[in-house]
């Protein structure tokens, strides 16, 4: 049940997505312009007429989408949404949350864009699975933002050294990830003696990779990421030269 | 009469396939247990079930398997979140939702077994309801779909998507319709289905094919659940679990009108466009308490309660699928990222949609019903086990299953960006409490729409009474226009005035 407040913090993100939804629809709007709508000719070729025109659907829904907006944004000021739109409390900041969302953020990023790409998937995701385990399972801050780093860096790194495709093969980024990677999982074993679940984390983060990465690749015969990864490529070299020849006779 | 002895004789067929394979058994068994976990994982839902193992068995095994696979997960899942409703307060997935407001207060009482053993086969007996409305529905629709055409088919599309945003709306409707228009406009980007038009590509030529199901599916429904769940959670007291599992026949008798009620309305509800599970379950609920001549109990602990909401979200599957198959409009989430499954197969939901395909899901769910039944009442204590493994171990494996499912499908790094880019957008939606299914029907639904309301103008010469010229059309634009002057307040009010005079 949503007490007061909580709709009174409701009506004031109204209020701010309501006016990003607005600028959104106006630039589409802007954009939509663009594409031929009243019979515009292309390439010498005469265009089709407006009803046909690709621009006809899109203009209605960004239209429909400035009109939507505009009717929850007055909804949201007639709600009170506007009177606090720029106070903290008003817009519900919650600093721990934040910390929370931004950290959890910048992990996912930089795994998705700076090391499944580059960096050998089984070290890639055995790091993540040990940074999110270990750093959001208690709920301290401090671990959090630990555990962001230590994803963030060679994320970080390989992005900026192996940037452009060309260079995805490049095994550097390989072994500072797994550097980090090691000195996680060694800091993880030596901070939670205690606690049962997380002295699992290794066993998880090594062998769950490893298992969804052999059964796609090898069981479904899938493409997968980072295909020539530093542990990879030794699975697969070992995969089909010493064990597929026993039972391929 | 000749008529059903067709659908059975084709159901018997495709039905003796599957169970003369083992191969069916090994995608069963797998998928209802995977399906049943991740409903009874408290953070996992469904549609996630179902998006992840879109991802994994989609396109990489035959069609055949890939739907029992994720038919059984179907299954599985909707049934799984009771196990939380029941003995944590904690519902599984939000179709269970109704279910913890008896289910935890008949499990205090010392009476967990038979709540779960009951739920049980109400869960199954709804599957089969739902099954059996599929299989005589799906026949009689599909022969009417026959007619529909272009003006038809833009409106049914559009009348899906607000629909699911009404009733998918936690808050203000508008925001439902919002994220439905915001669906729709991802589904314009790239080349237009007529004249090739580029739209919104920025130069980068990954968008000209538009944006992809699954990555879309996975970044709306995966990536909000992960950021979200990713927080620490002290796991609630697992109530033991008293008294036997296996219901008696006596009670399966005397709740069997509940139980036929409750599969009836499941059906009903979960063959609207977009509408899902959770709205069946609350909709059966609430039947149950008007008519139960224990409606006072409810809420207190009443096994009508209980089954009311339990049959009703599994009726729904088959209710859910009726539109899909027929039509190419997911009824519920699951049933979008099903529509995932069929397009990366080059299956195209419809009117032309091979009648084999229509068996084969039926015998499915059939077998995915008969093989939750039996986890269901001889492996319960497993799943019960599986209720006290904390999120924080379990999601970030979600995680890589997640990347590893969107990669493989479209084999490019560029469907990754995608995902995490949809789900940064659908962590703020759900945190603003914008519903995220009408989002993921209006991508999925966009380019029919774009297609055949232009086509319609076309033909017509650009004249819009083309929409009012058939009698299907009229129909369907009456309904739309109804829906929206439904929800304007001046509407309301009069509509409450009249009522008032008549009263």
């Amino acid at each position: 049940m949503e007490t007061n407040d909580d709709i009174a913090t409701l009506r004031t993100r109204d209020f701010w997505s309501a006016l990003i939804i607005m600028a959104l629809s106006v630039f589409f709007l802007w954009k939509t312009f663009a594409i031929p709508l009243f019979g515009g000719d292309r390439a010498g070729v005469s265009g089709a007429e407006w009803y046909n025109s690709a621009a006809i659907v899109p203009l209605g829904i960004f239209g429909g989408l400035l009109i939507l907006s505009v009717i929850l944004l007055i909804t949201a000021i007639r709600q009170g949404g506007a009177t606090a739109a720029l106070t903290a409390t008003g817009i519900g900041w919650n600093r721990a949350e934040a910390i929370r969302f931004t950290t959890i953020g910048l992990i996912l990023f930089f795994y998705l864009t700076g090391l499944v790409p580059r960096v050998d998937f089984i070290i890639a995701s055995g790091l993540l699975i040990t940074a999110l385990t270990y750093g959001y399972h208690s709920g301290q801050q401090k671990r959090m933002i630990i555990t962001a780093a230590a994803v963030v860096v060679p994320g970080a790194f390989s992005l900026v050294f192996y940037l452009p495709q060309a260079k995805w093969n490049g095994h550097v980024d390989d072994y500072v990830t797994l550097v980090f990677w090691i000195t996680l999982m060694l800091w993880v074993l030596w901070h939670s003696r205690t606690d049962k679940i997380l002295r699992l984390v290794p066993i998880i983060a090594i062998t769950a990779p490893i298992l969804l990465i052999c059964v796609m690749a090898f069981g479904f015969r899938q493409n997968i990421p980072a295909r020539g990864g530093l542990i990879f490529k030794q699975i697969e070299y070992h995969y089909y030269v010493t064990l597929r020849p026993i039972w391929r006779g | 009469m000749d008529f059903i002895l067709i659908q059975l004789t084709g159901f018997g067929g495709e039905f003796m396939d599957l169970v003369t394979d083992p191969l069916t058994y090994f995608y069963l068994i797998l998928s209802v247990f995977l399906g049943i976990t991740f409903g009874a994982l408290p953070g996992l839902t469904a549609t996630l079930a179902v998006t992840i193992l879109t991802g994994f068995f989609g396109n990489k095994i035959p069609l055949d398997y890939s739907m029992i696979a994720l038919l059984g997960a179907y299954v599985g899942a909707i049934y799984g979140g009771s196990y939380p409703s029941i003995l944590l307060n904690i519902p599984g997935t939000a179709a269970s939702a109704a279910s913890a407001m008896d289910g935890y207060p008949l499990a205090k009482a010392g009476r967990g077994g038979e709540a779960l053993g009951l739920t049980t086969t109400a869960s199954f007996i709804g599957t089969l309801i739902g099954t059996i409305a599929l299989l005589i529905f799906v026949w009689v629709l599909l022969l009417m779909s026959k007619n529909i055409a272009s003006p038809e088919k833009a409106l049914l599309a559009l009348f899906g998507i607000l629909l699911s945003g009404t009733l998918m709306s936690e808050d203000l409707v508008i925001k439902g319709w919002i994220a439905g228009l915001i669906g729709l406009a991802m589904a314009m980007v790239g080349l237009d289905p007529i004249l090739s038009e580029q739209r919104y590509t920025f130069g980068w030529s990954y968008l000209l094919s538009g944006f992809q199901v699954v990555p879309v599916l996975m970044g709306a429904f995966a990536i909000p659940q992960i950021i979200d769940g990713m927080r620490y959670a002290k796991i609630g007291q697992v109530i033991e679990l008293q008294g036997r599992i296996m219901p008696n026949l006596a009670a399966i008798k005397r709740y069997m009108p509940t139980i036929g009620r409750s599969g009836v309305i499941g059906t009903g509800v979960g063959a609207l466009p977009g509408v899902g599970e959770d709205v069946a379950g609350w909709v059966s609920y609430g039947v149950g308490k008007t008519v139960s001549a224990e409606g006072d109990q409810f809420g207190k602990g009443s096994l009508e309660g209980l089954l009311s909401s339990e049959t009703a979200n599994n009726a729904c599957i088959g209710g859910a699928l009726i539109p899909l198959l027929v039509l190419g409009i997911p009824g519920s989430p699951p049933a979008a990222a099903l529509m995932g499954a069929f397009k990366i197969n080059n299956v195209i939901p419809g009117p032309t949609i091979d009648p084999q395909i229509i068996l084969r899901v039926v015998a499915i769910m059939v077998l995915a019903s008969f093989t939750m039944f039996l986890m269901g009442l001889f492996t319960a204590r497993i799943f019960i086990k599986i209720l006290r493994i904390p999120k924080t171990i379990f999601l970030p494996i979600v995680m890589v299953l997640t990347t590893i499912g969107s990669f493989s499908v479209g084999g490019g790094i560029n469907d990754l960006y995608l995902m995490l880019g949809v789900g940064f957008v659908a962590y703020f939606m759900n945190m603003l409490k914008y519903p995220i299914a009408p989002l993921v029907i209006g991508v999925i639904l966009g380019g029919m729409f774009d297609e055949t309301f232009r086509r319609t103008l076309l033909i017509s010469d650009g004249d819009f009474m083309a929409f009012a010229s058939r009698p299907g059309a009229l129909i369907l634009l009456v309904l739309n226009i109804a829906l929206i002057l439904s929800q304007i307040p001046i509407t309301k009010r009069l509509f409450a005035h009249l009522k008032r005079k008549v009263a």
